[in-house]
Parts: structure tokens; C-alpha cells; sequence
């Protein structure tokens, strides 16, 4: 028999409940697309997105965060929420949810609303919950601020398509990077499935392109594309592995963006791996790293990794990793390398890649210009000649060059008089904001 | 050898302002002393020169839209920007690099080259204060916390080394059309406020406002907010080094999810 004691949680208990259940999903970014306001509203978005707070583990806030519901009727063995734990349960109304949503927007809290949700009932009822949540938020409260939001797997595809109309961005977790992963620790969920309504999403997104190219005002279906995430580390995939799953995405489906989560152990469960040290975040953060090379620097998975070489090194970002491993293409001059040589020199980002490109037809360059520009010397003047010249004497030597970049606290041996200060190298620099 | 043209510096000081700076612009430019023979500094002179005779541009609106249109037509929109941005950055070179960045580009061919010219010092500074501007502007669109006062106006209170009011104002603007709102600078004691459906505007020398206290709802939502800053946060994850750097102590303190009440 199952007693269950109904009890009444005000707002406050819910949202502490909804938000911490929620808390494990890691896209938050509110980024991807671009929108004024009408006048007859309220909320806009810009592009490259807003960080609104920072959470006491260091992350972006950008958006209120949520589940609809954590009264789940499935039970995945890594989430916190499945049917089998024993953990406070609750479940928001539409009006709730754009009551916070309002509330908190006005006040300059958030970028808007990412809203998830467990499987309540059945999917298509979560879905439709989902639905008329955003509804309610677009058309009553006009809120034209940035909602991401779930498509729940196995629910109507009419009702995902209407949802995809009001929100800005989609996502669906494949939740572990493999068929088999997904099948040994999420029983309920498959692979195929999963698939379907990114499949969905990614052709209506199309057939919008084409509606929108000849009718201008038409409605924008996920205007800031899809995005999805991957469990790292509770099943025995490797960093090659992942990182063809990864691209695969970003190929054929034209993913926006894919997340990596290092996996928690919430749940003691048998069928769930114990990570020695807790966490695998210096893992998750090369695979970010590696990520951004795919995306913006024009690299392929196989150039990084192998199936004899499948994971990266801890010790080194991928690109540098990389870099050492190809010295034959090494050093780049600066005033003649094309673009794509030289994002491959480590400690040269795209944005300094780009100014270089535009600044030296315009005049000569030097190495004071370029650390204006943003190039991190203390990597890059292992890789470079600047009209034909080192910034030191340093040898382009594999065993040097890794000394030294590890070495990152102490100073380059040379001749040189001068030389720059060199900043810890902190082996969590964000990629997303620098490399 | 040493020609002596015995010419004097002629330094057009000008208020720390963009209207300031481009009518020390003006100024400077009708003066026909020879680009060499000027130079522009902003606010109050701390130490004056030998060799330089100094004298004060009065703001003056008409001037600055002349020299902001040419800058416009001539120079792109791209330069536009990054004078405007630049203009609200503390520091002292940034009137000079201002005039000389528009004297280099209206003798180019094509003036929109200018924007592109990294490697001439004066243009460089004006980039880099334009991005330092926007980062500062970018940073308070999302640390600025407004609360509904008793009136339902949503009033806000910053203390940014950036007087980027204006930079943030249109961001606001569109996106709280409805609203009436006030972002008040209080190192600056200047205010931008926008009344519902209208316009936003600069107050100067906005001393006093006069503090109706809070709504209603407002200690609630506040306390939400809270709950949701501190449930969101993964406890095996904490990282306050992280959280330190990405959000320093001065925004904190205006900041509900970091004050306690
Ligand atoms: S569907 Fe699985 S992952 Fe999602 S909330 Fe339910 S148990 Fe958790």
C-alpha cells in the first residue's frame, strides 16, 4: 500500500525544490539570438547573452532554471529524481511558473527561463504542461525575454512543434554518450527515441529557414537552434568516443551546442561507478576545451584523438597537446599565415586570429601589438616567428616547450633581458574565454 | 638644426564627457594651429606644463553632433562606436587619442580604414577602451538589481568606474518599455530614467532620491530569488575562487543574493 501524505508547499518550497532538482543540468547560456522588443511588452535578447549572478560553484546564472516537475515516473539510476528515491516532490502551475518568471525579470535576475521537467504522467501531458507554461508566458505577459525548454522524448510531435514556436531554444539530453550506456542505466529511455524529436527539431528548424526566406514575419521555430548534454564518466566511454558522438551532432543535426557533464554520484547504486577524487571536472573541462576546437577552429576529432590515443591529456589543453605533437608545422609567421594556421598556434584565439588578419594588411606588426590583441605570448612565442623574428631565442623542442608551458609559475631561461610576467597557468581556465 | 618656431602647446581641456571631448574636438580643429600644435586632455589639469598654454572647451551640444555626424559619414559606423564607448572609460589619453584617431582617418582615402589600424597607438587605445567600456556596460546589464519601490517604479542603484549610463540605458530601454525605471550612478550622482512608454533620459547632479521604500511584493520576490541563487549552486562542485572572480565583491554589494537581510 502506499500512503502518501498530501500536504500543502507554498511557492517558495517548490521553487527550492524545483531549482535544486534542476541544478545538475548545465546549459544555461542564453545566448544565440537576437531580438528587440515591440513596444508592447516586456523583454528583449542579445546575442552574445548575460550573465545575470554566479553560483557558489562558480557558475553563470543567466536563466531561472527549473523543473516543471520533479514527480517523475521513471526511474534513471544517475537522477537524483528517479521514481525510486525518497526525495521531496513537487510540481509548479503554468501561473507559477510566469509569475517567477515576470517577477524575476523585472528585477533584472535573469535572462528568462530554462525550463525541464520530469516525466509527469506521461509524456505528453508533461509535454502539454510544458506548452501551455510558454503560451501563457508569450501571449498573456507578452515576454519576449530568451526560453529554453525541454522536448520531452515519446510525446506528440504535433505538440512539440507548438512548443517550439514560442521558445528560443530546444534541447533534448542524449543523457549518456552510448546506445548501450543509455540502455544499462536509463532502462525507460532509448537511443532511437531520444533521436526522434531532435530529428524534429532539426528538420522544422529547415523548413522555417525556407518559410522565413520568402515570408519574413513568419514565425521563428527555435530561432537559437538546439542543444543537448552528455553524462561523462558513468559509463566506460572513451574521450574519442565522446567526442565523435559530439560531432556527429553537431554535423548531421546541426546542434548549436553540446554540454558535457561530469558525472555526480547522487544515487548509491550498484550499477554506478565510483569516481576515486569525486567528479571528473578537469576531464569535463578538456572536453569543453576540445569542443570549442571543433567549433570554432576548424579541428576534427581524429586530429586530436585515435582510437590508439583515445583520451586527452590531463596535463595539457588539446590544442597545445596537439601543437607538440605536429612541431613540423611550426613556427607560424604571423604576417603571412593564413587563418586557418593560425588558430592552430596555441595561445592565439579566433578574436585575435581575426584582428591579426585585419590589422597586418594595414601595417607591420609586433609582438607588443599582438599581446594587445589578445595573443596569450607566454604559449604562442613557442609557435611563432613576427617578421622573421622569435620574441627570445627558445627552442622548438617538445620536451622544452612542455617544461616550460608547465612549468608555468617560473620564467623562461633565456638570454633575453626582458622578459614578460608570467601569470600562474591555471589549469581551469575557462575555454570559454580564453584559448 | 633647431628651428625653434618657439610655437606654444595649446591644450584644449575638456569635460569628461563625449559632448566634452568632441567639442574639444571642434575647438582643437578650428583653432588651425596645426594638428602637431594642439593637444586635448580631459578634466582639471593636476600638473601643468612648461611649454603650454591651456584653455577650456565649454561643452557645447551643437559642436559635438557636427563632429559626431562627420565622424558618422566619414569614418563608419564601426569608428562611431568606439569613440562613444571609448569616451566614458577613465583615462587620461583618451580625449587626445580621440582626435588624433579622427585626424588620421578623415586623411585616409577611405576614413573606414581607421577603425582597422591596430597598429597606430592612438586607434589602439581607443579600441581597447571601447572594449574595457563594453565589458564594464556588458557586466552591469546583468549585475544591475532593481527593486519595486512602494510607486511600482523600479529603481536600481550602481557605483561603476565606467560613466556607462548611457551605454546601458538603450539595453533597458527596449527591454522594459512598460516599466517606469531609474538606474542611479551613484559615484556620478547622475541618474538614467525612463518613464513608462517614453524616452530615457540623463538627470545630472540627481543628489536626492527621495526613498518611498519598497512595494509590497518586493521582500518576497526577493526572498525567492534567493532561495533559487542558493539551491541552484552544486555543493560537490563549489568553487567560491571561481565564483570570486567571475563576480568581484564591488557588484556584490548591491546585489540581494549576496546581502543579508
Ligand atoms: S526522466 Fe529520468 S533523468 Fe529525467 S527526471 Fe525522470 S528519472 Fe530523472
Amino acid at each position: 500500500m502506499d500512503y502518501r501524505i498530501e500536504q500543502q508547499i507554498d511557492l517558495s518550497q517548490k521553487l527550492e525544490i524545483l531549482a535544486d532538482a534542476a541544478k545538475y543540468d548545465v546549459a544555461c547560456t542564453s545566448s544565440g539570438v537576437e531580438r528587440n522588443n515591440s513596444g508592447k511588452g516586456i523583454g528583449n535578447c542579445i546575442k552574445p547573452g548575460i550573465c545575470h549572478s554566479f553560483s557558489a560553484d562558480g557558475r553563470c546564472i543567466s536563466l531561472l532554471k527549473i523543473l516543471f516537475t520533479n514527480e517523475c515516473i521513471f526511474d534513471c539510476r544517475y537522477c537524483i529524481n528517479r521514481r525510486s528515491n525518497d526525495v521531496p516532490r513537487a510540481s509548479f502551475t503554468p501561473q507559477e511558473v510566469c509569475d517567477l518568471t515576470i517577477g524575476f525579470y523585472r528585477r533584472n535576475y535573469i535572462e528568462g527561463l530554462f525550463l525541464s521537467s520530469g516525466i509527469l504522467g506521461s509524456p505528453d501531458l508533461t509535454m502539454d504542461l510544458l506548452y501551455q507554461t510558454l503560451y501563457k508566458l508569450r501571449t498573456e505577459y507578452h515576454f519576449q525575454g530568451y526560453i529554453h525548454v525541454k522536448a520531452i522524448p515519446g510525446a506528440d510531435p504535433e505538440l512539440i512543434e507548438r512548443t517550439g514556436y514560442l521558445a528560443d531554444r530546444m534541447s533534448i539530453n542524449l543523457e549518456l554518450p552510448t546506445a548501450e550506456g543509455l540502455k544499462a542505466l536509463a532502462p525507460q529511455k532509448n537511443r532511437p527515441k531520444l533521436l526522434a524529436p531532435i530529428q524534429q527539431v532539426r528538420r522544422m528548424r529547415i523548413q522555417n529557414k525556407n518559410e522565413l526566406a520568402v515570408y519574413r514575419h513568419a514565425p521563428r521555430f527555435v530561432p537559437a537552434g538546439q542543444s543537448t548534454q552528455m553524462i561523462i564518466g558513468a559509463t566506460g566511454e572513451s574521450d574519442w568516443q565522446i567526442m565523435k558522438v559530439a560531432e556527429h551532432m553537431y554535423k548531421k543535426y546541426e546542434m548549436k551546442r553540446v554540454f558535457y557533464s561530469a558525472f555526480l554520484r547522487v544515487n548509491d547504486d550498484s550499477l554506478l561507478p565510483v569516481i576515486p577524487g569525486g567528479p571528473p571536472l578537469l576531464r569535463e573541462h578538456r572536453l569543453y576545451q576540445a569542443d570549442w576546437l571543433l567549433r570554432f577552429y576548424g579541428f576534427g576529432t581524429d586530429e586530436l584523438l585515435s582510437e590508439e590515443k583515445p583520451d586527452f591529456n590531463l596535463l595539457l589543453d588539446p590544442k597545445c597537446d596537439w601543437a607538440l605533437r605536429h612541431l613540423e608545422q611550426f613556427p607560424v609567421e604571423v604576417m603571412k599565415a593564413d587563418y586557418a594556421m593560425l588558430l592552430r598556434v596555441p595561445g592565439i584565439g579566433y578574436r585575435s586570429a581575426g584582428r591579426i588578419i585585419k590589422a597586418r594588411r594595414l601595417g607591420t606588426l609586433d609582438y607588443a601589438n599582438l599581446k594587445k590583441m589578445g595573443v596569450v605570448l607566454k604559449r604562442a612565442i613557442y609557435f611563432i616567428t613576427c617578421g622573421g623574428k622569435q620574441m627570445y631565442p627558445v627552442k622548438l623542442e617538445e620536451n622544452f616547450i612542455l617544461r616550460n608551458i608547465l612549468d608555468g609559475g617560473g620564467r623562461l631561461r633565456t638570454a633575453a633581458e626582458e622578459q614578460p610576467v608570467y601569470e600562474q597557468l591555471s589549469l581551469f581556465d575557462d575555454p570559454r574565454f580564453s584559448m | 638644426m633647431s628651428s625653434c618656431h618657439c610655437l606654444m602647446i595649446r591644450v584644449f581641456q575638456c569635460e569628461d564627457t563625449l559632448t566634452g571631448i568632441l567639442s574639444g574636438v571642434y575647438d582643437a580643429w578650428s583653432s588651425r594651429l596645426g594638428h602637431r600644435n594642439v593637444r586635448l586632455q580631459t578634466g582639471d589639469n593636476e600638473n601643468m606644463e612648461l611649454f603650454c598654454e591651456y584653455e577650456q572647451t565649454v561643452p557645447d551640444l551643437e559642436k559635438a553632433e557636427k563632429v559626431l555626424r562627420t565622424i558618422y559619414k566619414k569614418l563608419g559606423e564601426e569608428a562611431y562606436e568606439m569613440i562613444a564607448y571609448a569616451a566614458v572609460c577613465p583615462h587620461s589619453g583618451k580625449a587626445d587619442a580621440i582626435y588624433r584617431m579622427i585626424v588620421i582617418g578623415l586623411s585616409l582615402p577611405d576614413g573606414r580604414e581607421i577603425s582597422r589600424m591596430l597598429t597606430q597607438p592612438d586607434v589602439q587605445l581607443v579600441f581597447e577602451l571601447r572594449r574595457k567600456a563594453w565589458h564594464i556596460a556588458h557586466r552591469y546589464m546583468g549585475f544591475v538589481r532593481f527593486r519595486e519601490l512602494k510607486n511600482g517604479v523600479l529603481f536600481s542603484e550602481i557605483d561603476a568606474e565606467a560613466d556607462i549610463l548611457a551605454l546601458i540605458a538603450p539595453h533597458f530601454a527596449d527591454r522594459l518599455p512598460l516599466e517606469n525605471w531609474v538606474v542611479y550612478d551613484r559615484r556620478r550622482k547622475k541618474a538614467v530614467v525612463h518613464p513608462a512608454q517614453k524616452s530615457w533620459m540623463i538627470l545630472e547632479e540627481a543628489e536626492a532620491f527621495a526613498d518611498l521604500g519598497n512595494s509590497d511584493e518586493e521582500a518576497y520576490y526577493e526572498s525567492l530569488w534567493k532561495v533559487f541563487h542558493r539551491a541552484i549552486g552544486i555543493a560537490s562542485r563549489r568553487n567560491a575562487g571561481l565564483q570570486m572572480s567571475q563576480l568581484p565583491r564591488k557588484f556584490r554589494q548591491f546585489m540581494n543574493e549576496f546581502v543579508d537581510l
